[in-house]
C-alpha cells in the first residue's frame, strides 16, 4: 500500500518529482565529482611523488660546486637520507624545437638532463623509470598537447637533432607553475650536446622521516655551501602541482555549496506548497489515529526514494563529467590509484549532499505538527508562515547569479595584465631575464646601454636578486633573496605599506614575513656584503609586505645602492615598458632576433626577452583556462537551475492562486492579461535578485576568491572587473532564461476555466 | 450498562461553556443546534482531536484531556472511528487501500487479515465491487460508506460523525443512515452531529446545544421502524420548541 501510495503520488505530480529529483542530482553530482577531482588530484600528485622519489630539499645552483663539499656536509648530518647532484643543462628556447614548431615563444626555463641515479626518477606514462637510449629524447608530458607532438616526432637543438621516444613525468617540474622543465636525454647525447647549453645544477636531498626542513636549510645556508639559484621544498613542489588544477575545484566546491543551498530552498518550498495542498488529507489521517511520524514517514519515503534515484543519477553524472575534466591532470600526474578510495569519497560525499537535504526535507515536514487534526481539516491555520513564491525567485536568481559572476570575475582578473601585480611582477610591458653567468656584469650594462638609447622604451628598471643573511631579534637566522632596484617604476600590489625608498627600509613577500613571523615596522639585521670581512650588519625595518609567486613565494625587496651587491648578485632582471604607439610585441621580436651586443659580441647567452602577458600566460595559461571552463560550466549550470526554479515556482503560483485566475477569467480578463501579471511580478522578482546577486559576485564574491587565490599565493587582490559583462551579458542572459521558462510554464494559464472559481 | 464517555464542563475559549454529558456503551446521540452553536467544536474536543482549554473528556476510563498528541493520535486510532461531511480520502490511493491505511499503521503484520475484514465490510455496505476504484470514480454515496468502512476497520468502541449525510442527495443519505444503524445494532457507539432531523429521530438521544452550552436532551429509546414515523414527529415538535 506504501509502495502503491508513493508510485502514485510521485505519478500524479511528475513535474515536481522530477524537479525534486533534478534539485538532488545536482546537488551530489556537484559534491562528488569536487571529491572526485581532488581526491584525484592529490593521489596522483603523491603518488607520482612517492614513486619518483620527490627531493625533500632542492638548491639550483649556476656556477661551479665542489662534490666533495656538499658530500661532506651530508655526511656530518644525521638527517640527511640521500643526496645527489644532478646536472641541467639550460638551453636557449630559441634553439629549440619540437616536431615543426619553435620553443622561441616559450616562456619556461628549458634544458636537457640525465636519469637520476638514486631518486628523483623521471617517469613514463606507466610509471616506469626510463633510460633513453643515444639519439633519443623524452619530453615533458605537458608539451604533448601544447605542440602537438607524436612519439618518432623531432626535437631540434640547433643543428642537433634527437628523436621523441616518449614523454616523461617529472614530479617537480610538471606543473606549469615551475618555471623550469627537464627533457632527458642518455649520458652521451648529454655530453655530446653540453657546447649548446650552460650547465646548472641541482642539489638536492631527501631527509629522514620527520626531519625539520628549515633547520636543515638554515644549516646549508650556514655551510656556505653553493646556492646561487631558488631554493625549492618537497611542500612547495607538492603544492605547485596540486595547484593549477586544484583553484578549478575549489570552484566547483563553492559552486556546489550555492546549488546545494539552492536545492534546499527549493525543495523546502515544495514541500510547504505539498502540504498546504494535502492539508485536508493530512488533517483526516491526523482525525483517524495515524501519529504525526506515521504521516511525516509517508511522505518522507517519498523524498528517500528521490533521493536514492538523485544521488545514482548525480554519482553517475559526476564520473563521467571527471572523465573529461580531470583528463589533463591525469596525463601530467599518471593515475591516482586509490580507485576504491576516490569513489567511496564520491559516494560519501553524493551522501553527504542528500543528507543535508533529507535533513531539510524531514524538518520541513515536521511543520505538520503545528497544525491539529480539526485545523487541518478544515484548513485553518498555515504549516509555516505564508510566504511568497517570488522570494525564492528572487533568491534563487541572486544565487544564479553569484554563481555565473564569481567564477567570471576570477577569471577575467587572473587573466588581466593587473593581476600581475597581485603575484610579486610590477606591471610593465617586458621582461628581460639576464641569467648569472661570467658576464653578467658586461650583459646587464651592455643591455641598460641599449635601452636607454632606444627611444621607443619609455622606462625601465634593474632588479637585481641577491641572497642575505638575516638576523631576527630573538638570534634565529635566516636566509633571504632580496631584490634590489627602484621598485616605485613598476610598483607590484601591497597587502600591508608600501614599496621600499629608502636604504633602511624592506619589504617581505607574505610568505617570508608568515614564516619568520614578522609584522609590519618590525626591524630586522640585515647582513651585507657577504660573510667574510666586508660584512656589515644594518637594521632594516619592514616598509611593507606583498604576495608572491615568484621563487617559491618567498622573496624580499629592498632599494640598497648598487655597490654593495654586485659580487653575489643571483640573476638579473629588467622590466621595461614603452611608450604609448608601439607594440610590445613587434618589439620583443626585434630584440630576440637583433639581440644586444656587448662591445663587439652578440649576447647570446643567458638572456631571455619576455612579453608580461606571455609570461602570464605561461606560468597561470592552464589555471586560466581551467576557470574559464569551470566558469562556463557554472554558468551553464546556474542557468539551467534557474531555468528550472522558473518554471517550477510559477507553476506552484498558477496552482496556489487558481481560484482567483478563474474569478478573473470570469469577470472578463483574457488569459493574456494574466499572463501578463506573472511575468511582470516574475520580472520585478528577477530584477531584485539581479541586484543583490551582482552586489553579492563583486563584493563578497571578492572575498570568497580571493581566500580560493590566496592559496595560489595572491593575497589582498581586488577583483579587475568587466562592466560590459555583468551589467549587460548577464542580465540578458538572465532574462532570456526566465523568459523562456515563463513562455513555458504560463501556457497552464491557457487551461483555467472561468467557471472553475464557481465550484470553490 | 456501562459508561463509554463521560464529558466534565469541557470548554474551549469562545465557543464551548463547561459542557457535561455523559454516554453508555452502545448507545446512539445525535448532536443538533443551528450552525454556529459549537455542535462541530464539541466533538472534535471530546475526540480528543483538537485540545480543550478546560474540563475533562474521559472514554472508556482513559483521560484524553491528559494525553499528548500522539497519545490521543493513538487512542484515535484504536478505539474511535470517524465519519466526516467532506469524504475525505487520500487521492493517491484506491478505496480498499483507503479504509485499511489506519489498520496497517497500527498493525503492519496483518495486513491480510484487514484486507479481509476491509472486503467483509464492503460487502455489507453495499460497495463490495469497488474496492480497487480510485476516489473520484465512485459517487459521493458510495464514497461516504467506504469512510464508514474505514471508520469501522478497527473495530472501534465509539463512532464520531460530523454531518455524514451533508453533501449527500436523499438517496445517498439513506443508504448511509442504514449503515449507521446497522454498526450501531453491532454495540458500537455513536455520536453525530447532524442538521437532519430524520436521522437524529432513529438516535436514542438528542442534545441540542446553543451558544456553547447544551440547552435541552430528548430521549427516544432504541430504534425500530415501525416507530420511524412517529420519531419523527415527535423530534420536530421538540426541535420547534426548542427554537429550531
Amino acid at each position: 500500500m506504501k509502495k502503491q501510495l508513493l508510485i502514485n503520488s510521485i505519478k500524479s505530480e511528475r513535474f515536481v518529482a522530477a524537479a525534486t529529483c533534478l534539485f538532488m542530482a545536482a546537488s551530489a553530482m556537484l559534491l562528488s565529482l569536487s571529491i572526485i577531482l581532488f581526491a584525484g588530484l592529490m593521489g596522483s600528485v603523491d603518488r607520482l611523488m612517492e614513486t619518483a622519489g620527490t627531493p625533500d630539499f632542492l638548491q639550483m645552483h649556476a656556477g661551479d660546486i665542489s662534490a666533495e663539499d656538499i658530500s661532506e656536509f651530508a655526511g656530518g648530518r644525521n638527517d640527511v637520507e640521500e643526496m645527489q647532484i644532478a646536472g641541467f643543462l639550460n638551453l636557449q628556447n630559441s634553439d629549440l624545437s619540437l616536431g615543426e614548431k619553435s620553443l622561441s615563444e616559450n616562456t619556461q626555463d628549458n634544458g636537457l638532463c640525465t636519469q637520476s641515479d638514486k631518486f628523483d626518477l623521471l617517469l613514463d606514462a606507466e610509471g616506469n623509470v626510463i633510460f633513453p637510449s643515444e639519439g633519443e629524447v623524452y619530453i615533458p608530458v605537458c608539451y604533448r598537447e601544447e605542440y602537438k607532438v607524436e612519439i618518432g616526432d623531432t626535437m631540434h637543438i640547433g643543428s642537433e637533432s634527437l628523436t621523441i621516444a616518449g614523454f616523461l613525468r617529472d614530479s617537480q617540474m610538471n606543473s606549469m607553475m615551475a618555471s623550469s622543465k627537464r627533457f632527458l636525454v642518455s649520458k652521451q647525447d648529454y655530453e655530446r650536446l653540453r657546447p649548446h647549453g650552460s650547465e646548472e645544477y641541482l642539489i638536492e636531498f631527501k631527509l629522514r622521516e620527520g626531519s625539520d626542513l628549515n633547520a636543515f636549510a638554515t644549516a646549508y645556508h650556514e655551510a656556505q655551501l653553493p646556492e646561487n639559484g631558488p631554493t625549492i621544498t618537497f611542500p612547495l613542489i607538492r603544492m605547485m602541482n596540486a595547484l593549477s588544477d586544484g583553484i578549478m575545484i575549489l570552484v566547483i566546491l563553492l559552486v556546489s555549496a550555492v546549488i546545494l543551498f539552492i536545492s534546499v530552498l527549493c525543495i523546502r518550498t515544495l514541500i510547504m506548497t505539498q502540504l498546504e495542498k494535502d492539508k485536508r488529507e493530512i488533517g483526516i489521517m491526523k482525525a483517524v489515529g495515524i501519529s504525526g511520524g506515521g504521516i511525516c514517514s509517508m511522505y518522507f519515503s517519498k523524498y528517500l526514494l528521490l533521493s536514492a534515484a538523485g544521488s545514482l543519477i548525480g554519482l553517475g553524472a559526476a564520473m563521467i563529467i571527471s572523465g573529461p575534466l580531470g583528463a589533463r591532470m591525469r596525463e601530467l600526474y599518471g593515475n591516482p590509484g586509490n580507485m576504491a578510495m576516490i569513489i567511496t569519497g564520491a559516494i560519501l560525499g553524493g551522501a553527504a549532499a542528500e543528507g543535508i537535504i533529507l535533513l531539510s526535507v524531514l524538518r520541513t515536514l515536521h511543520r505538520m505538527d503545528r497544525l491539529s487534526a480539526v485545523e487541518a481539516l478544515y484548513g485553518r491555520g498555515a504549516f509555516g508562515r505564508e510566504k511568497s513564491l517570488l522570494l525564492p525567485v528572487s533568491v534563487i536568481t541572486a544565487a544564479a547569479v553569484f554563481i555565473i559572476l564569481v567564477p567570471f570575475n576570477m577569471n577575467s582578473t587572473i587573466a588581466s595584465p593587473g593581476f600581475a601585480t597581485y603575484m610579486g611582477i610590477g606591471e610593465s610591458q617586458i621582461r628581460i631575464d639576464i641569467r648569472q653567468n661570467a658576464n653578467t656584469k658586461v650583459n646587464v650594462d651592455a643591455v641598460t646601454g641599449t635601452l636607454e638609447k632606444d627611444e621607443r622604451v619609455s622606462g625601465f628598471v634593474l632588479m637585481q636578486t641577491s641572497a642575505y643573511g638575516v638576523m631576527l631579534s630573538d638570534g634565529t637566522t635566516y636566509d633571504l633573496m632580496i631584490e634590489t632596484g627602484d621598485h616605485g617604476r613598476y610598483p607590484v600590489k601591497y597587502t600591508e605599506g608600501r614599496y621600499p625608498e629608502k636604504e633602511n627600509e624592506v619589504a617581505l613577500s607574505i610568505l617570508n614575513a608568515r614564516e619568520m613571523n614578522i609584522k609590519l615596522g618590525d626591524e630586522l639585521q640585515i647582513i651585507r656584503n657577504g660573510d667574510g670581512a666586508g660584512a656589515e650588519t644594518i637594521t632594516c625595518r619592514v616598509c611593507g609586505i606583498y604576495s608572491d609567486i615568484t621563487n617559491g613565494g618567498k622573496s624580499a625587496k629592498a632599494c640598497f645602492s648598487k655597490s654593495e651587491n654586485t659580487g653575489s648578485v643571483m640573476w638579473s632582471i629588467i622590466y621595461l615598458s614603452l611608450k604609448d604607439g608601439y607594440s610590445p610585441g613587434d618589439w620583443v621580436r626585434e630584440y630576440k632576433e637583433s639581440g644586444f651586443v656587448a662591445g663587439s659580441d652578440r649576447i647570446s647567452d643567458g638572456l631571455r626577452i619576455t612579453l608580461i602577458e606571455d609570461y602570464l600566460q605561461g606560468t597561470y595559461g592552464q589555471t586560466i583556462r581551467k576557470i574559464s571552463s569551470a566558469s562556463v560550466i557554472c554558468g551553464t549550470l546556474a542557468c539551467l537551475i534557474l531555468f528550472t526554479v522558473i518554471l517550477l515556482m510559477t507553476r506552484l503560483m498558477i496552482w496556489k492562486e487558481r481560484g482567483e485566475s478563474s474569478l478573473m477569467k470570469a469577470l472578463g480578463f483574457t488569459a493574456g492579461d494574466l499572463k501578463k501579471r506573472y511575468v511582470k511580478r516574475n520580472l520585478a522578482a528577477v530584477a531584485i535578485g539581479l541586484f543583490f546577486g551582482i552586489f553579492a559576485g563583486i563584493v563578497p564574491g571578492e572575498t570568497l576568491a580571493g581566500l580560493l587565490l590566496g592559496t595560489m599565493g595572491a593575497y589582498g587582490f581586488h577583483f579587475i572587473l568587466k562592466p560590459a559583462f555583468i551589467f549587460t551579458v548577464v542580465p540578458l542572459v538572465i532574462l532570456i532564461t526566465v523568459l523562456a521558462a515563463l513562455f513555458i510554464s504560463l501556457r497552464e494559464v491557457d487551461g483555467i476555466r472561468a467557471y472553475e472559481c464557481l465550484g470553490e | 450498562m456501562a459508561e463509554l464517555l463521560r464529558v466534565t464542563k469541557l470548554g474551549k475559549r469562545g465557543i464551548l461553556e463547561a459542557v457535561s454529558f455523559s454516554m453508555q456503551e452502545g448507545e446512539m446521540i445525535a448532536v443538533m443546534g443551528p450552525s454556529g452553536s459549537g455542535k462541530s467544536t464539541l466533538l472534535y474536543n471530546v475526540s480528543g482531536m483538537d485540545r480543550a482549554d478546560a474540563g475533562e473528556s474521559v472514554l472508556a476510563g482513559q483521560n484524553l484531556t491528559g494525553l499528548n498528541e500522539d497519545e490521543r493520535a493513538a487512542l484515535r486510532l484504536t478505539e474511535m472511528g470517524f465519519v466526516f461531511q467532506q469524504m475525505n480520502m487520500i487521492k493517491n490511493l484506491n478505496l480498499v487501500d483507503n479504509i485499511v491505511l489506519p489498520a496497517v499503521h497500527a498493525d503492519r503484520k496483518n495486513k491480510k487479515e484487514h484486507y479481509r475484514r476491509a472486503a467483509m465490510l464492503m460487502e455489507k455496505f453495499g460497495i463490495g465491487d469497488l474496492a480497487e476504484r480510485r476516489i473520484n470514480e465512485v459517487s459521493g454515496g458510495q464514497l461516504q460508506r467506504a469512510c464508514i468502512c474505514r471508520s469501522m476497520i478497527m473495530n472501534p468502541k465509539i463512532l464520531f460523525a460530523d454531518e455524514p449525510t451533508g453533501a449527500l442527495n436523499q438517496a445517498a443519505a439513506t443508504e448511509v443512515i442504514d449503515a449507521f444503524l446497522e454498526i450501531n445494532r453491532e454495540g458500537t457507539g455513536i455520536l453525530m452531529v447532524t442538521h437532519d432531523g430524520r436521522m437524529a429521530s432513529m438516535c436514542e438521544r438528542i442534545l441540542y446545544i446553543l451558544d456553547g452550552e447544551i440547552r435541552g436532551e430528548l430521549r427516544l429509546g432504541k430504534f425500530s421502524p415501525e416507530h420511524a414515523k412517529e420519531r419523527e414527529k415527535k423530534t420536530t415538535g421538540w426541535l420547534e420548541a426548542m427554537g429550531w
